[in-house]
C-alpha cells in the first residue's frame, strides 16, 4: 500500500511534468492547427539555453526561465513567420514535413554544437527530496507541479478575459469567421505560436534540474506531449492538464505493475482506444473526425 | 495499327494496342528513365553504386506503396514502416524455423500485413489529418515495443541474423547485380500497381473520399472501403519490399525494421517528388537518397551532425519552395516537352458511351415511403412526424421557408442522417422496399442527391468529377467517360469540361451536381435548390432539363426557392414549416391554402389580405 | 553478360590488385556521425594512432598503411559504405565498428566479399557465431561481460561484504535495445550456472523519463546487488532517483556504457556514483603490471588529440589493432587465407597488451584471452579494483558518501 501511494505520487510528479510541456503543443496545435513534429526539439533548445546560463552566467536555472522564455517566444514567432506561414494554404501533409525537417536540423545543430554528451545544471536546492508520511518528492517536482497549475490556470484567464485571448479563442474556432470580424489572424497565429514555445521554455527551466540536455532529449517527450494532448481533446488547457495526470499516473503504476519496457505500450494503447472511441479527446471541444 | 485512330474505338490491351503505347513519348521516356536505374549501376558494375541503386530501388518502391494510401487517399500514414517489418520478419521467421523460402515467405508476410493493415484502419480512418497520423505512430511504437519484448519470437533486439544460405532459392547472393534485379522489380511492380490504381475506378474514388467525403457518399462510394482497398494493396508492396531488404541486408533488429525515422522519410520522399502522383515518389527518392549519400560522404567527416543539419535545413527549404512537389512544379513543362517529341500529342479516340440503363417498375408506385421522421438535434426538432410518399414518375416539389426542415428531411431520405425516430423505406430493384442504413446504399440503390451547399471534387476537373458518378453504374474507366461526357452535354458544361471543378463559377457548379448525380444514373434524383444562383435562361433551361429527367422515368423531388419554376415543374407539392408538413397536394390547392400563405407571409399579410 | 561477371569479380580482385602498390589501404568502418558519434569516434582515434605508429615505424613491411573512412549511421548505411571499401576503394581489409547490428550489417557484406574484418570493439556474441571465416575479434563479448558482473558477486562483492554469495538478492535491470539485452541474456544464463539468486529483471525504455518505478520494484524486493546495463541517460536518472526514493542497495554495478563516462559521473554528483562498480574495456586507472605499455597509451592520445582519453574505447582500438597489423605483416600475402593462418598463430598470454588483454583466436575468430576487468568510481575516478593484479586500489563497498 504504501508503494501504491508512493506511485501515484511519483506519477502526479509525472504528470505535472508532462503537462507543463504539453500546455505549449495544445496552444500551437489548437489554434494554429499545425502538429509541431519540432516541439520536443524547442524543449531541447530551451534546455541548453538554460544550461548555457548556468554554465557561464552561474544563473539558476529557475532565474534562467526569464531570458529563455523571451528567447523561445522569438524562436516560435520566426518558425510561424518563416515556416509555417508560407505554407498555410498548403496541403497540411506539407506542414508536418516542414516541422519533421526543423527537427531533424535543430537536433543535429546540438550534435554539432554540443556534441553527444549529456550536460546537466547543478541544482542542489531543487534536487533535495522532501518526505511526508513515508513518501518522496522532490522541491523541484513540487515547483513543477504548482507552475503547471499556474501556467494552465493562468492561461485560461488570459482566453477568457482579455481582448487578444478571446481573438486566439476566435480564431481557434473559426479561422474565416474570425478574418471576417476583424481579427488579423496571420497575428493572432504568429502571437499563438511564440505563446505555445514561450510555455516551452519555461518548462525547459523547470526540467532541466531533474533532467540532463542531450541532443536528442525533445524526442524522449514528444510523442508522450501528442499523446497529452490528444487525449486532453486538443485544444482545453485543462483537458491537456488532465491528459498529462492521466498518462503520468498510467506511466507509473504500469511500469510498477505490469513491465517497465511496457508502459509505452499501455499508454499507446489507450491512446488508441480513445482516438477510436471518443476521438474528441476525453475533454474536448476538439474533433479528431473532424 | 492502320486505321484511323480518330475514328475507330480504342481497342484496349490488344497486341496493336501495346505497340501503339510504346510509341507515345509518355510511355518509352519514362521506360527510358526508368532502365536507366538498372544500367547506370550494371555498366558501372560497382558494388557500392549497385548498393545505391538497390537502396534508391527499395526507398522509391515503398515510397509508390506508401503514396496509394498516402498521396490517393489522402491518409498521411506515418507508421508504414510496420508493413514492411511484418514482412521482413515474416520471411526471415520463416526462413529460419521453417527452411521456406523466402519466395513463398514474402506473401505470407504480405497477407499477414494486410490484415494487421485492414485492423488498423478500419478504426482509424474515421480519423483525419494529424489525428490520423497520430494513431499510425502509436501502432508503430506498440508494434516495435513488443517486437523487443518477445524476446523469444522476435530475437528482441539482439534481432535476427538472416543465415547466409546463397542462391536464388534463398535470395542471398555473391554477385549483387541479383539484388538489383530484384530491387528493380520490385519497383516496377510497385509503379505499375501505382499506376493502375491511378488509372482505374478506385484511383477515382480514393480521390473523390479524399477531397469530399460527403459528396463521395452520394455518389455511392463506401467510403471505407475504398480507403481499406487502398490498404491492403499498399501494406502487402510494402511488406513485399520489407521482405526482400531483409534479405539483403540479412540482418533485422526492431529498430530498423519498425522505424519512425524511416517511415517519415518513405513519406517525404513521395511529397517531395509530388503526392498522389505516380512518378512523384521515384522522384523524390532520386532526388533525396543521393543527396543524403553524397551529403555524409562529403560532410559526415567534417562535424558531428553537420550533414544530418544541412539535410534537415534542405529538407524544410524544398517544402517551402516546392509545395506541389517535383510534379506538381515542373510536371506540366515537362509534359509539353514531352508532347513535342515524336508520336506526341495524339488524343484518345472517343467511345460510344453504353446505353442507359432502362429503369424498370409500373408508374404511379410508391418508391420511396418515408413514414413519421422525427430528427433531434440536442433540444431542437428538426423534422416532427414528417410523413412522404413517393409515387415512380412523379416530380415532388419541396417548399417552406428556411429553416423548416426541408434540408433535414433530405439527408434523412438520402442516408446522411439517421431518423431519431421513423422509418424510410426504398424500392429496390428487384420490387422490394429495404431500408438501408448507410447513405453510400442508399445512392447504390437509386437515391441520388445533390447539396444545397454544393460539394464538387476541387482538384479533379469538371469531367472527372461527373465520372466519379458516373462509376456507379460503370466501373470500366472508358465507359464512365464516355456516359460522363454525354452527360456534360446535356447539362451544358461540355466547353468547361477540362476546366478544374474549382475554377467554375456559381451557376456552373449547381450544374455540376445535377451533372454528377446524373451520371449515377438514378432512379430518384434528389435535388436541392438547384436553381439557385442561375440567371434566368439557365433556370428555364434547368426547368427543361428536370422534365426530360422525369421523361425517362427518374422519379424527382426537388427543393426549390423559385416559386414560379417548382410551381410549373412539380406534379405535386408537399409544404413544410417548422419541421412538420403544413399541407400537401396539387400546386394549385397548395398555393391557396391559408396555412401556406400565413407561413410565407406571416399572419398580418393573410388577414389584411382578407382570406 | 561481361560487365555482370566484372561486377561479381571486382571484390575478389581487389586484394591482388592492392598488394601491388606501395599503399596498404585499410577500412575504418565506424559510426562517424549520428546517436553514436561520440565513441565511435573516439573508437577510432585508436586505430587512427596504431596506425600512425606502425607507419613511423616503416609501416607493414615497408608499405605506409592508408586509412580509408567509412561512416555508418544504420544498418543500411552499414552495408552501403562496406561496400563501398571493399568495391570502390579496394581495401585489403577492414576494421571497425563499436556498435554491434553495424558490425553484423557490414560483416554480411565483407564476408561474402571475401575481405578480412577485424571487429575491435562491437561485443554482441552472434557476430562470431556465423560461421565466417574472414571475421575475427580481438576484445570481449557480451557473454564475458556479464559472466564477470556475475561471477564478481561470488567472487568479489560477497567476499568485501563478509557474507554467503547464495544469501545476496541480486536484480537485473537494463535497457531492452540490443545491448541491454544481449547482456541481460546472458547475465541470467550465467546466474543460473553459478546458482546467483536472480530476485528481479527489469528491462526499460533508454528513452525512460522516469524510472523511480523500477527502483521502487527493487525497494520493495529488498534487492542487495543491481546489475545494470545502461546507457548515459538511463544511468544518471537511475543514479538519482535511487537516492531520492532512498534505495540503497550494498552494491551497484555496470556494464560499461554510460557507466564508463566521465560525464554520467558529473551528472550524478561524485558523492552520489562513489563505490559503483563496471565491468568495461580496460580503462586508464589500471595497474601497468597487468597492463604494459597503458601510460604510454595515454600519453600518446594526450600528444595527438590534447585531451584524456574518453573512454577506455580508443585503448581496446588500439591494441586490437596492433594485434592485426603484427598478424598482416606476419602474413605471406594480403590474400584472406594468408591472414587467416597468420591470425590463427598469435599466442600472446593473459596481461602482455597494453589493455591487460592476450590473445589466441579460435575457429570462429574470436579471441578467448580477453575478458573485462572490474572497476569502481572512488572519489571522482573509474579505477580497477579486480582482480587483484591490474588493481590499483583495494575495491569498497556501499554506495555514495553519505
Amino acid at each position: 500500500m504504501d508503494v501504491f501511494i508512493q506511485l501515484i505520487v511519483n506519477g502526479i510528479m509525472l504528470g505535472s511534468m508532462y503537462a507543463i510541456i504539453s500546455v505549449g503543443l495544445t496552444l500551437i496545435f489548437g489554434v494554429v492547427r499545425v502538429v509541431n513534429f519540432a516541439h520536443g526539439e524547442l524543449l531541447m533548445v530551451g534546455m541548453y539555453a538554460v544550461y548555457l546560463l548556468f554554465a557561464k552566467f552561474g544563473l539558476h536555472p529557475y532565474a534562467s526561465a526569464v531570458p529563455v522564455v523571451i528567447l523561445l517566444f522569438c524562436l516560435g514567432m520566426a518558425i510561424q513567420r518563416f515556416i509555417i506561414q508560407p505554407l498555410l494554404n498548403a496541403d497540411e501533409h506539407i506542414q508536418i514535413f516542414a516541422t519533421v525537417g526543423l527537427s531533424t536540423a535543430l537536433v543535429n545543430l546540438a550534435l554539432m554544437l554540443f556534441g553527444a554528451d549529456l550536460y546537466s545544471v547543478s541544482a542542489p536546492d531543487v534536487r533535495r527530496s522532501v518526505t511526508f508520511a513515508g513518501n518522496t518528492v522532490l522541491v523541484g517536482q513540487l515547483v513543477m507541479l504548482g507552475a503547471s497549475i499556474l501556467l494552465v490556470g493562468g492561461l485560461h484567464a488570459f482566453m477568457q478575459t482579455t481582448a487578444l485571448g478571446r481573438a486566439i479563442r476566435a480564431t481557434a474556432q473559426n479561422r474565416n469567421a474570425a478574418l471576417l470580424m476583424g481579427v488579423r489572424v496571420d497575428r493572432i497565429y504568429l502571437v499563438s505560436f511564440g505563446l505555445g514555445a514561450a510555455c516551452v521554455g519555461l518548462a525547459s527551466a523547470l526540467v532541466s534540474p531533474l533532467f540532463p540536455a542531450t541532443p536528442t532529449v525533445g524526442t524522449y517527450f514528444v510523442l508522450t506531449a501528442f499523446v497529452v494532448v490528444v487525449l486532453g481533446g486538443m485544444r482545453s488547457m485543462y483537458g491537456a492538464f488532465a491528459g498529462a495526470m492521466i498518462i503520468g499516473l498510467v506511466d507509473s503504476l504500469s511500469a510498477y505493475y505490469i513491465a517497465p519496457d511496457l508502459k509505452e505500450v499501455v499508454y499507446f494503447a489507450i491512446f488508441i482506444l480513445i482516438l477510436i472511441f471518443k476521438p474528441t479527446g476525453l475533454f474536448g471541444f476538439g474533433r479528431g473526425t473532424e | 495499327m492502320t486505321h484511323d485512330a480518330t475514328t475507330a474505338p480504342a481497342a484496349p490491351a490488344s497486341a496493336g494496342g501495346l505497340l501503339s503505347a510504346l510509341t507515345r513519348p509518355q510511355v518509352y521516356m519514362s521506360l527510358l528513365a526508368l532502365s536507366s536505374i538498372l544500367l547506370i549501376p550494371l555498366i558501372s558494375g560497382s558494388p557500392f553504386l549497385i548498393h545505391v541503386f538497390v537502396t534508391i530501388c527499395v526507398f522509391a518502391a515503398l515510397s509508390s506503396a506508401w503514396n496509394i494510401v498516402g498521396g490517393y487517399a489522402g491518409q498521411l500514414s506515418l507508421g508504414h514502416m510496420m508493413f514492411y517489418g511484418i514482412g521482413a520478419y515474416t520471411t526471415a521467421l520463416l526462413v529460419q524455423h521453417f527452411g521456406l523460402t523466402p519466395w513463398i515467405g514474402m506473401w505470407v508476410g504480405a497477407v499477414i500485413a494486410a490484415t494487421v493493415g485492414v485492423a488498423i484502419g478500419y478504426p482509424c480512418f474515421r480519423l483525419r489529418g494529424p489525428f490520423f497520423s497520430l494513431s499510425t505512430i502509436a501502432f508503430l511504437e506498440v508494434i516495435r515495443l513488443l517486437a523487443i519484448h518477445f524476446v523469444g519470437f522476435t530475437g528482441g533486439s539482439a534481432g535476427l541474423i538472416v543465415p547466409l544460405q546463397i542462391g536464388w532459392k534463398w535470395m542471398v547472393f555473391t554477385d549483387k547485380a541479383n539484388y538489383l534485379f530484384i530491387a528493380f522489380a520490385l519497383l516496377l511492380i510497385c509503379m505499375a500497381a501505382s499506376l493502375m490504381v491511378r488509372r482505374s475506378r478506385l484511383g477515382f474514388y480514393l480521390t473523390a473520399v479524399r477531397e469530399r467525403e460527403d459528396a463521395a457518399l452520394a455518389a455511392g462510394i463506401d467510403n471505407s472501403g475504398v480507403k481499406l482497398k487502398a490498404v491492403i494493396i499498399s501494406a502487402m508492396l510494402t511488406a513485399l519490399i520489407g521482405a526482400f531488404h531483409a534479405m539483403y541486408l540479412t540482418f533485422l533488429e526492431p529498430a530498423t525494421m519498425f522505424s519512425l525515422g524511416t517511415s517519415i522519410e518513405v513519406a517525404m520522399f513521395s511529397l517531395i517528388g509530388g503526392l498522389g502522383t505516380v512518378a512523384g515518389p521515384l522522384l523524390g527518392t532520386v532526388l533525396v537518397v543521393p543527396l543524403a549519400e553524397l551529403a555524409r560522404g562529403w560532410l559526415g567527416a567534417q562535424a558531428n551532425g553537420l550533414h544530418g543539419f544541412v539535410y534537415g535545413t534542405v529538407l524544410v527549404l524544398i517544402t517551402l519552395t516546392l509545395p506541389a512537389g517535383l510534379v506538381g512544379t515542373f510536371g506540366p513543362a515537362v509534359s509539353r516537352w514531352i508532347d513535342r517529341l515524336p508520336g506526341g500529342g495524339r488524343r484518345e479516340a472517343l467511345r460510344i458511351a453504353p446505353a442507359l440503363r432502362t429503369l424498370g417498375g409500373t408508374k404511379g408506385e410508391t418508391i420511396l415511403e418515408a413514414k413519421d421522421l422525427v430528427m433531434k438535434f440536442g433540444g431542437l426538432t428538426a423534422t416532427d412526424n414528417v410523413s412522404v410518399s413517393l409515387k415512380r414518375g412523379e416530380i415532388l416539389g419541396i417548399i417552406g421557408p428556411n429553416g423548416a426542415g426541408k434540408t433535414t428531411l433530405f439527408n434523412q431520405i438520402s442516408g446522411f442522417l439517421t431518423p431519431t425516430s421513423g422509418t424510410i423505406a426504398v424500392r429496390g430493384h428487384d420490387g422490394t422496399m429495404v431500408s438501408p442504413t448507410a447513405a453510400d446504399a442508399f445512392a447504390r440503390l437509386g437515391v441520388g442527391r445533390t447539396f444545397q451547399i454544393v460539394q464538387p471534387f476541387g482538384g479533379l476537373s469538371v469531367i472527372e468529377n461527373i465520372m466519379i458518378g458516373a462509376f456507379l453504374r460503370h466501373p470500366g474507366v472508358e465507359d464512365a467517360r464516355a456516359v460522363a461526357l454525354r452527360v456534360a452535354a446535356v447539362v451544358g458544361l461540355l466547353d468547361v469540361k477540362d476546366v478544374e471543378a474549382r475554377n467554375l463559377p456559381i451557376g456552373a457548379l449547381k450544374r455540376l451536381e445535377v451533372a454528377r448525380t446524373l451520371a449515377g444514373e438514378p432512379d430518384i434524383l434528389l435535388l436541392d435548390e438547384v436553381m439557385a444562383g442561375q440567371n434566368q435562361t439557365d433556370t428555364m433551361g434547368m426547368v427543361e432539363l428536370i422534365r426530360s429527367i422525369r421523361d425517362t422515368g427518374v422519379t424527382v423531388i426537388a427543393i426549390e426557392h423559385n416559386m414560379q419554376a417548382i410551381m410549373s415543374l412539380s406534379d405535386r407539392i408537399v409544404v413544410i414549416d417548422s419541421g412538420r408538413v403544413i399541407a400537401e397536394g396539387d400546386p394549385k390547392e397548395v398555393v391557396k391554402n391559408r396555412k401556406v400563405i400565413e407561413a410565407y407571409l406571416g399572419e398580418d399579410f393573410v388577414d389584411a389580405q382578407g382570406f | 553478360m561481361n560487365i555482370l561477371m566484372k561486377a561479381a569479380l571486382v571484390a575478389g580482385l581487389a586484394v591482388s590488385a592492392t598488394a601491388a602498390t606501395a599503399q596498404v589501404k585499410i577500412g575504418a568502418l565506424y559510426p562517424f556521425s549520428g546517436g553514436l558519434a561520440l565513441l565511435g569516434d573516439e573508437s577510432f582515434r585508436g586505430l587512427e594512432l596504431a596506425t600512425e605508429e606502425r607507419n613511423a615505424k616503416g609501416g607493414l613491411n615497408g608499405k605506409a598503411l592508408q586509412i580509408v573512412k567509412g561512416d555508418a549511421v544504420d544498418p543500411n548505411q552499414a552495408v552501403g559504405e562496406a561496400r563501398r571499401l571493399t568495391s570502390v576503394e579496394k581495401v585489403s581489409v577492414v576494421f571497425g565498428t563499436y556498435s554491434s547490428s553495424l558490425s553484423i550489417a557490414a560483416t554480411q557484406v565483407t564476408e561474402l566479399a571475401g575481405v578480412p574484418y577485424f571487429e575491435l570493439g562491437a561485443i554482441s556474441d552472434p557476430i562470431t557465431e556465423r560461421g565466417f571465416k574472414n571475421l575475427y575479434r580481438s576484445n570481449p563479448t557480451a557473454r564475458d561481460f556479464a559472466a564477470s558482473m556475475v561471477d564478481s558477486i561470488g567472487e568479489a562483492i560477497a567476499p568485501a561484504l563478509g557474507v554467503d554469495a547464495k544469501s545476496l538478492k541480486v536484480a537485473i535491470i537494463h535497457e531492452d535495445s540490443l545491448y541491454g539485452q544481449t547482456v541481460a541474456g546472458y547475465q541470467t544464463a550465467r546466474a543460473k550456472e553459478k546458482g546467483v539468486t536472480i530476485v528481479e529483471t527489469l528491462p526499460y525504455s533508454a528513452k525512460s523519463v522516469d524510472l523511480t518505478p523500477v527502483i521502487l520494484r527493487l525497494k520493495s524486493a529488498n534487492i542487495d546487488v543491481v546489475l545494470q546495463t545502461s546507457y548515459q541517460n538511463d544511468t544518471v536518472l537511475f543514479f538519482r532517483q535511487a537516492k531520492e526514493q532512498g534505495f540503497k542497495p550494498k552494491a551497484v554495478m555496470g556494464a560499461g556504457g554510460g557507466y564508463s563516462l566521465r560525464e554520467t559521473a558529473q551528472a550524478v554528483g561524485y558523492e552520489n556514483i562513489e563505490g559503483a562498480l563496471n565491468v568495461d574495456f580496460t580503462q586508464y586507472k589500471t595497474n601497468a603490471a597487468a597492463a604494459p605499455g597503458i601510460a604510454d597509451f595515454v600519453a600518446k592520445y594526450k600528444a595527438k588529440y590534447g585531451t584524456d582519453p574518453r573512454s577506455g574505447h580508443s585503448l581496446a582500438n588500439y591494441v586490437g589493432a596492433n594485434l592485426f597489423f603484427d598478424a598482416m605483416a606476419s602474413a605471406k600475402d594480403l590474400a584472406p587465407a594468408a591472414i587467416r593462418e597468420s591470425v590463427m598463430k598469435i599466442d600472446l598470454p593473459v596481461g602482455s597488451t597494453a589493455s591487460g588483454w592476450g590473445a589466441k583466436f579460435n575457429e570462429a575468430g574470436q579471441n578467448t584471452r580477453v575478458s573485462p576487468f572490474i572497476m569502481q568510481w572512488q572519489g571522482g575516478e573509474l579505477v580497477t579494483v579486480f582482480p587483484p593484479k591490474a588493481a590499483v586500489v583495494k575495491m569498497k563497498t556501499g554506495l555514495g558518501t553519505n
